[in-house]
Order: structure tokens, then sequence, then C-alpha cells
């Protein structure tokens, strides 16, 4: 039967309104569209979404950050850079390294965790704030501490 | 990994023997730079009946004009894979009907992956006008007495009268871009040549300047629908190389986001097929339930293309409480989907048509080619990495092989189906036992191999993927190599699209299911 | 209601301020400016109801920004359209190169007014409308045919010939399943063929061939449009755009605009030929029922019945993949047209046996 003109003809239409059952079901379902800005309250960004690298500070603004170096070496692309200054400690007249600035580019970032990973301090970590365009690149050349 | 070396008189006679022992599939040719011990080729042969494994490697002292003799005539494979090493080594295999570049521009000067190349901007300006077409296909032949091969043969491969089209690099069906040259008859193909390169990043060359944690981040990069296989095998390698033995927790989330992935990998490509067929519903549905994944992937990994989650003696973060009911409600939901898709687009009358018979590749050719993954299968070979060379947790779950046997793109897309059912029977057998324990192993911040060859190799979503590291025992590799999945199913193409309609060139394109960025690595 | 009161009432009008001559070159000029309008307002209606039933039918809700639920959106697309470049090619041929969509339009518009819209409201009616309204539409395949030699891109110049294939071929079961319709209704006149649908429309008339002849006419009207399952002359992910690749602004748009009345026209020719026209539903025996169906204007029966039948052509068209050339020349070749010759047969049978209703 099947390999008949008449069953070709009869199995191809069978396939074909099976096709358009499915269709037609979805035509009356829910849709999945999400109107993004719109629905930017009721948004779920998971909390390990990697948009940004930032340095989470304590109550009085300070970060953990002792300058070491080890993220800008962990960096694949030199996406980090960091400058020190020496300060000498009041108390014991010892000298040592402080973080002058943090910068950060995230326009060539790659959000692969690799400073993370290498911080000893846990001093820098990504957060889920993802709407970052900007119209100046410059504007992605971010300073971490404050 | 124990390599013999062999003479350069005696490649081709040995390679013989093996090949008619039954070592038929050559699984990866790589090209070294040893320095001073000379330019050669590392052959990583496998029977595809018992799984026996074998690594040769020839080398030649010569750096001017370096020649190797040919293997293509015996492994199809090697035709594409010699000219990649010619391309990045300017070793000249002797016997090869056509010796061109296969990554590089034709006006490229230097031999980037040689140890000794001179990466400087005067030399390779970065070029503002077009490619020079180069249409000669050149063969060398080793003259009487000598060590280097004359040029024998040139012969052009497309004629002026004839129909040329270029499919590609900007198209829609080629995804991403790979260019083909078609010459056409009517709407017949009679010629093809494929072109690559477009996005060739030199990543195996970076890898040599980057430490071992560095490495990681770049194969999340080459094939993106296989971004957590890519980075098991590598993180496997190293291991391996360190004698690190990963946690059980660790391994039962590897294996599952694996399987995760390979859903991922197979609804887009079945997706794509669909919109590449014209049926723009079917490919939005797939998508639909990609998502799904993806938000799954996100919740656990913070990423959902690029998820940076293998690392080095683990993974990069625990799962999230909750996570594994997402996983199992996603599991059902998946089963019931996927019977959706059959119905609206797999079943349909005019995609079997379109697809059945079309794109035919023997078992004998797929092993031949080294297609791998869902290609091979279709033809009948039982390539599966997890069934031949257990890996993770594929040694203990049940899990059936799937394999079908004509071989023809609608195969392929059947292939797809099943797999992804046979991952959700895989995930559903991990999910509630995951054992409790910690999830990555301490490792120090500078990370060093062992002198010596190390390799791993992991069944993508669309073939096996392998990794390759050379270590002299520094904190940077002295060569990766990785086994791309694509290439081989490029190569395929040149024996199955003979006398195709430029329409079975999109059919088949999309059944292979190739990713170019893995091509170009 | 008869509109010819109206265009009567117009004419009378117009005759006691002007000349016979000027007369006819203002009437001339009059219904080319309704017909038209009414081809551009149909034209925003169509393309409007395809992106937000094709999104209903892929889980999507479809424009949704441009106006309230996305209203505005083809107008601002046309506007888009309208201010963008009409970009010439280099070593194309010119003449033919610009002359091809308006070929195409033309075809179109000519063939749009033929549709009797209510009683009275059609611009051209005559004895072989059925015979004018084929040949009008089946010329439209020669600007794709030029639009693909002229553009000198071989894409396009692929995508011409398939069409030509395609087109010339489905014109043949489109000219079958009329046929059928005209033995039915025993007229070419298209106003008769309506007027004598009045008592009952064709499909029920004529049962199980016009049924055979409607479907045969959808698939093949389908063809005839260059859509899904059929758009391979245009099929994007082989041919980019196939014949309309070259082209840019207003000159794409007409393409796109001309595209997107022809699949009006196929359904209005189907309501037309098969589901009465402006005729309502007349139920024998229930003559409570067909004097309210009598109350609904034709004009909204007829735009009713065509949009349902626009829809069935797109709930088609969103849910099957492409054919392959070969396999759009076997379907007609070695099924539609002997089917629709068979069933043409079989309707002159009953016909002559007079076995119809």
């Amino acid at each position: 039967m099947n390999n008949t003109y008449v069953g070709t003809v009869f199995g191809a239409i069978h396939s074909l309104l099976t096709g358009l059952k499915v269709t037609m079901k979805e035509f009356f379902t829910p849709k999945v569209t999400e109107q993004y800005p719109e629905n930017r309250s009721t948004l779920h960004i998971s909390e390990r979404h990697r948009a940004q690298l930032y340095m989470p500070t304590d109550e009085e603004g300070n970060n953990r950050c002792i300058a070491c170096g080890l993220c800008q070496a962990a960096c694949p692309n030199g996406t980090i850079s960091i400058t020190t200054t020496t300060v000498t400690d009041s108390e014991t007249g010892k000298s040592r390294k402080v973080l002058a600035e943090y910068h950060y580019d995230l326009g060539s970032c790659t959000f692969c965790q690799l400073c993370v990973n290498a911080c000893p301090k846990e001093a820098i970590k990504f957060n889920n704030k993802f709407e970052n365009a900007v119209f100046d690149r410059n504007k992605l050349m971010l300073k971490l501490n404050k | 990994m124990d390599i013999t070396f062999i003479d350069k008189k005696d490649v081709r006679t040995t390679l013989r023997k093996m090949r008619e022992g039954g070592m038929d599939f050559l699984r990866e040719l790589i090209g070294m730079d040893w320095g001073e011990e000379g330019l050669g080729v590392i052959y990583i042969l496998e029977n595809s009946c018992t799984h026996e494994v074998a690594h040769l490697a020839v080398r030649t002292t010569e750096r001017q004009r370096p020649a190797l003799p040919t293997v293509c005539d015996m492994w199809k494979i090697a035709e594409l894979y010699e000219r990649e090493v010619y391309d990045f080594y300017g070793i000249h295999f002797t016997g090869h009907p056509d010796m061109r570049r296969l990554f590089l521009r034709n006006d490229w000067e230097g031999f980037p992956l040689r140890k000794d190349y001179d990466a400087s901007e005067a030399i390779n300006p970065i070029r503002l006008t077009s490619e020079p077409p180069e249409d000669l296909q050149r063969s060398y032949e080793i003259e009487e007495d000598k060590e280097f091969a004359a040029i024998a043969k040139r012969e052009n491969f497309m004629h002026f009268d004839e129909y040329v089209i270029n499919i590609g690099p900007q198209h829609p069906a080629t995804h991403g871009v790979l260019r083909f040259r078609l010459a056409l008859a009517g709407e017949e193909i009679r010629k093809i040549d494929i072109h690559c390169g477009y996005i060739h990043r030199g990543i195996e060359k970076l890898c040599e300047s980057k430490t071992y944690p560095q490495l990681l981040a770049f194969t999340d990069r080459l094939d993106y629908l296989s971004a957590h296989q890519n980075r098991h095998a590598l993180c496997m390698c190293i291991e391996k190389a360190m004698g690190l033995e990963i946690t059980p927790r660790a391994q039962y989330i590897r294996t599952i986001m694996d399987e995760l992935q390979r859903i991922d990998s197979h609804l887009l490509m079945l997706s794509c097929a669909a919109m590449d067929l014209g049926a723009l519903t079917a490919f939005i549905y797939g998508f639909r339930d990609r998502e799904k994944v993806l938000d799954i992937f996100e919740e656990v990994t913070g990423g959902r293309l690029i998820q940076n989650y293998n690392i080095i003696g683990g993974v990069q973060a625990d799962i999230t409480a909750g996570w594994e009911v997402k996983v199992k409600d996603y599991c059902t939901y998946q089963l019931d989907k996927i019977k959706e898709f059959e119905d609206l687009f797999v079943k349909s009358i005019i995609t079997k048509n379109r697809m059945t018979g079309v794109g035919v590749l023997t078992r004998e050719e797929a092993i031949s080619y080294g297609a791998t993954g869902c290609t091979g299968r279709a033809a009948g070979w039982a390539c599966d990495v997890r069934k031949r060379h257990p890996y993770a947790l594929y040694g203990e779950v049940d899990f059936k092989e799937v394999l079908h046997t004509h071989g023809d793109s609608y195969d392929r897309v059947l292939m797809r189906i099943d797999e992804i059912k046979q991952a959700v029977h895989i995930i559903r057998q991990l999910i509630d036992n995951i054992p409790a324990g910690e999830y990555k192993q301490k490792t120090k911040p500078i990370i060093k191999l062992p002198e010596g060859r190390f390799s791993a190799s992991v069944e993508g979503s669309r073939g096996e993927f392998g990794v390759f590291i050379e270590s002299h025992g520094d904190k940077n590799p002295y060569r990766v190599k990785f086994r791309p999945m694509g290439l081989p199913l490029i190569a395929s193409m040149h024996k199955i699209l003979k006398g195709c309609k430029i329409a079975d060139l999109i059919t088949i394109g999309a059944t292979l299911d190739y990713v170019i960025p893995d091509i170009d690595r | 209601m008869d509109f010819s009161t109206i265009t009567t009432a117009i004419d009378n009008l117009l005759r006691t301020y002007m000349p016979e001559q000027a007369v006819i070159l203002a009437e001339c000029l009059l219904i080319a400016l309704c017909l038209v309008l009414a081809y551009v307002l149909f034209a925003i209606v169509m393309i409007f109801m395809e992106r937000k039933v094709c999104a209903a039918f892929q889980c999507r809700v479809g424009p949704m920004r441009v106006g309230y639920w996305g209203l505005l959106q083809v107008f601002a697309d046309v506007f888009k359209m309208l201010i963008k470049e009409i970009i010439s090619i280099k070593r194309s041929d010119h003449i033919l190169y610009s002359l091809a969509p308006y070929i195409v339009v033309m075809s179109s518009v000519l063939t749009f007014s033929c549709l009797p819209f209510a009683r009275g409201l059609q611009a051209l009616d005559f004895n072989i409308g059925v015979f004018f309204l084929m040949a009008a539409s089946s010329f439209g395949v020669l600007g794709i045919l030029l639009a693909g030699w002229s553009s000198n891109n071989k894409f396009s110049m692929i995508g011409a010939m398939r069409s030509g294939g395609q087109m010339i071929s489905y014109e043949l079961s489109v000219g079958l399943c009329m046929l059928t319709m005209v033995v039915l209704g025993g007229t070419m006149q298209i106003s008769a063929i309506v007027e004598s649908q009045l008592d009952g429309w064709f499909i029920f008339k004529g049962h199980i061939p016009a049924c055979i002849a409607f479907v045969i006419y959808l698939i093949a009207g389908n063809a005839e449009t260059n859509r899904a399952p059929f758009d391979l002359p245009e099929a994007e992910s082989e041919l980019t755009a196939g014949y309309h690749t070259e082209y840019s602004g207003m000159h794409f748009g007409f393409f796109y605009v001309a595209e997107f009345m022809n699949v009006f026209i196929v359904s209005a020719i189907a309501s037309t030929l098969f589901l009465g026209g402006w005729a309502p539903l007349y139920i024998p025996g229930l003559n409570a029922v067909n004097a309210v169906m009598g109350y609904i204007p034709g004009i909204v029966w007829m735009l009713g019945k065509t949009f349902f039948v626009i829809w069935l052509l797109m709930w088609i068209r969103w849910t099957f993949p492409r054919l392959r050339i070969d396999q759009v020349l076997v379907l007609e070749w070695q099924y539609l047209v002997p089917i629709g010759l068979v069933n043409l047969l079989l309707m002159t049978i009953c016909v002559v046996m007079g076995w119809t209703f």
C-alpha cells in the first residue's frame, strides 16, 4: 500500500497534517517572548552571571586587595593593570606595597574568571549587572578601587 | 604516551602495513617542530574494531626545504591534515595531489608554528587587498638522490569556462565564515573547493606562550557548542599529566554537564537544519527549548555559551541548591518537546524527501575521513569515545551507542534525536546520586607538567575532540594540538557533494553540523 | 446592496459636466486611483497580518514597539524603504533592471482589478474574465526572470531560472482548477460565477471534485506566489535572496509588496471560485438563517473569506520545510497535473449527469 501511487499521496497528506496539527496547537498556547526593557522588574539573571569585575568593600569602604599582582599575571589578554605605591607603616616602620589604582578594561575582558581564581584574598568578584552598553569605548576602562 | 620514531624512508611501508593490519582510523596527524632534532609529524592511529592505539612519528632535520612522504592515499583525511601541517610548518608532502595552504593566505610569508618563526608585522603586515586567487594545485615528487621534493605537477582547479559561485564566507547557510567555491552545471555541483581560515586565531600557537591554567580560556572558544566537553578534555589531559585524581562529585557534575551540552548542541543542530530547509517555525521551537538548557547552565556556571566551568582539579563552583530539580523538570519537558519537533519536522514527508539518500557517507569512507560523532555513527561506525575509551563516569552509567546504517542526511538527523534521548537517560541516572564531597582539588598557583607527551580525548557534540600536549617541563606547554571535530566533516564533503544539487549542499552542511571556530582553531 | 447604483450615479454626475471622452478619461483615472489605494491598503494589512500570524505560530508576539501592539510597524518599514537609496549595479542591464519590478507590480495590479469585492464593485468584468485573470497573472514571471537576468549576479540568475521553471509549471494546475470550476459554473464571467453561487457555494455544490480542486488550487497558488514551501526562487538559505538579491529601496519594495498582494489575489480568487465570493452563506431550507446572512454586506463576506484563505496559506507557510527544485517539479507533473486532469473529468461527468447540488 505504502509504495503505490495512491499510498504515497495519502502517506504524504497524513505526515503534512501531523505537522499542521503541531503548529495549530502552538498557535493557541501562551507565547514565550520576553519583552526586555519592560520586564526589567521580573527579569531573572543568575547570581553567578559574569558581567563585570568589581571589588567588594566592607562597611568602611576598604577593599581586600594586597596588590600582589597575581590577577594581572593570570589574565590571558592583559585586561587588568595595577599600579602600586609604597607606604611606610607608622607603627612598625616597615614599608609595604599598597594598591594605588586598579584598572580594568571591560572591553577586552573575556570573563574567563582566571583573575578571580588567582586572587588569594577574594578581593575581586564578578557581578551580574549586565547592562554594559556605552557609546564611548573609554567608558569601558574602569577603575575598580575607590 | 610512548612514541615510536620511524625512519623517513620506511614511513610509507610501515604505515601501509599498519593500515592493512586494521589501523584504519587516522585519529590525528600532528605537525611538530622539535628545534634541533628537526621538523616532523606524529601519527596517532587507531583500530576501528579493537580500539588499539598506536603512536608513530617521523622527522627530518632539513629546515630549508623539508619533505616527508604523504599518507593521504591510505587515509583520506590526511589530505587536509597534511595541508594544515604544510601551512604551519612548511613540510612538503611528496605525492600529495594538492599542496596548497589550508588556513593562511596564499601570500603569507613563513610558517607560523615553527619555533623560529618571526611574527613581526613588517614581514606579514595586515593586508588590505584581497587574497590573490590561487587555483593552482601543486604536487611534489622526490627528485633522484635529493632530500627535497621538486614540483611535479601543476594544474588548474577551476577553469575559466565554468559557472563558479561562492557560497560564503558571508552566506546564511554556512553557519560561520567558511567559503565553498562551487563549479555548477545548472543546479548540479561539479567541483568543490573549500577555503577555511577566515577566523583562524592561531590558538595552538597562542597556547605555547600561556600557562596551563590560561589555556583553559581558549577551549570554550573552539567549538562553542561543545564548550564543556572541550574543556573537559583539556582538564583531563592536564590532570593525567599531573597525576591528579579528581573527586567523585566533580566527576558527576562534569558528566552531567557534558550531556546537557550535548542536548544543547544537538537541539541547535536540529533547529538549524530545519531553518536551512526553510522550516523557520521548527527552528524557533528548537531554540525555545534550547533556551531552557542555557538557563540551567547559567544558573550554575554563570555563562550561557562560554561557561568556563571545568578547571584543573574539578569544577569552578558547586551546583546550586535546587538545581537538580530544575534539570529533572527540564528532562521531562524536553522529551515531550522533542516529540513535537519530530512530528513537525523530522517525520514530515518533505524533510524525508529532502534528506533520504542525500549525502551518503559509507562506513569505510567515514573511517577513512575520520568523520566521528553522529556522522560516523549514522554510517554504522561505532566511534563513540564514551564507549571506546570510557572517561569520567561513562564506564559506569548505562546508555546505548545508537547506530544507523544508511549514512545519509536523514540518518544523521535521527542520530541527534536518539542521542538527545540517550543524554536524558544518562542525566536521569546521575542527577539524584551526586555524591557529597569537594567539587575541586586544590592546585598550586603555578602548574608545571612533567616532561613528556600527553593526550586525552572526549566525545564532543559532533565527534571526537582530542587534546595533545607535549611538555618540556616548563610552566608553558611546548606544543598543544587540538583535534578538530569539524575538519574531517568538511573534508568528507569533497566526497559526498559531487553530483548533488545546491539545495543538497545546504542539507548536507546542516546535517554534518560543523562549527567553524573548531575548524579554524 | 448594489454598488453599481453608486458608480452609475458618479458616471451620470460627470457626464453632466464633461464631454464623453473626458468622462472616460476621468473615470479611468479615478478607478486607477481607487485600485492603487486599495492595493496598498491591503498590502499593509497583509504585511502586518503575516507578522502577527507568523509570530503566533512560532510562540512569539511579533512586533510590539511601533505604535500600540506594533500597529504602526508597517508604516515605519515603508518609510524606511522609501528613504533608502536605489542602488544601480555595475555591469547590469540598466533598462531591464529597473523595468523588472514594475512588470511584477503591473501584473499583480492588473489581476487585482479583476476581483469582485461586492455586487457591482469590480473594475474589470467581461465574458472571458477567468481567461483574462490567468493571462494577467502569468506575465509576472517575466518580471522575475528579467530581474534575475539583468542583475548580473549568479545567485539571482539561479533564482530566476528556478522561478521560471516553477511558476510556468504551476500555472497549469491553477488553470486546471479554475477550469474545473468554470465547468461547474458554466461561465467565464466572474460576476456571473459569483451570482450563480448565491444559492450555495461551489465548494458545496461541486462536493468531492470541488474540494479536490480547492486543495490543488491552494498548493499551486502557493507555488505561484513563491511562498514557502515553494520559496525556492528566493530560498534565503541557499541563494540569499534569489532574484531580488541586488535590489534595494523601493525597487525591492515593489517585489515585496507584489509578493504579498499575489497571496491576497490568490486567496481572493479562491474565495471567488470556491467559497462564493461576496455571496453570503446559503443553506437550503434554513430561510431564517439565510435572511440574517443576507443582511451582512457582500464586501464583508468577500474580505472575510479572503482573509480566511490567507490565514490558511500562512498556516501552511509557517509549518513546512522547503522542497527541492526537482521535487517541486515532480509534485506538479507527477501528482498535481494528473490528479487535476482526472478531477476535471470527474467534474464534467458530475455536471453532465446532474450530480451536483
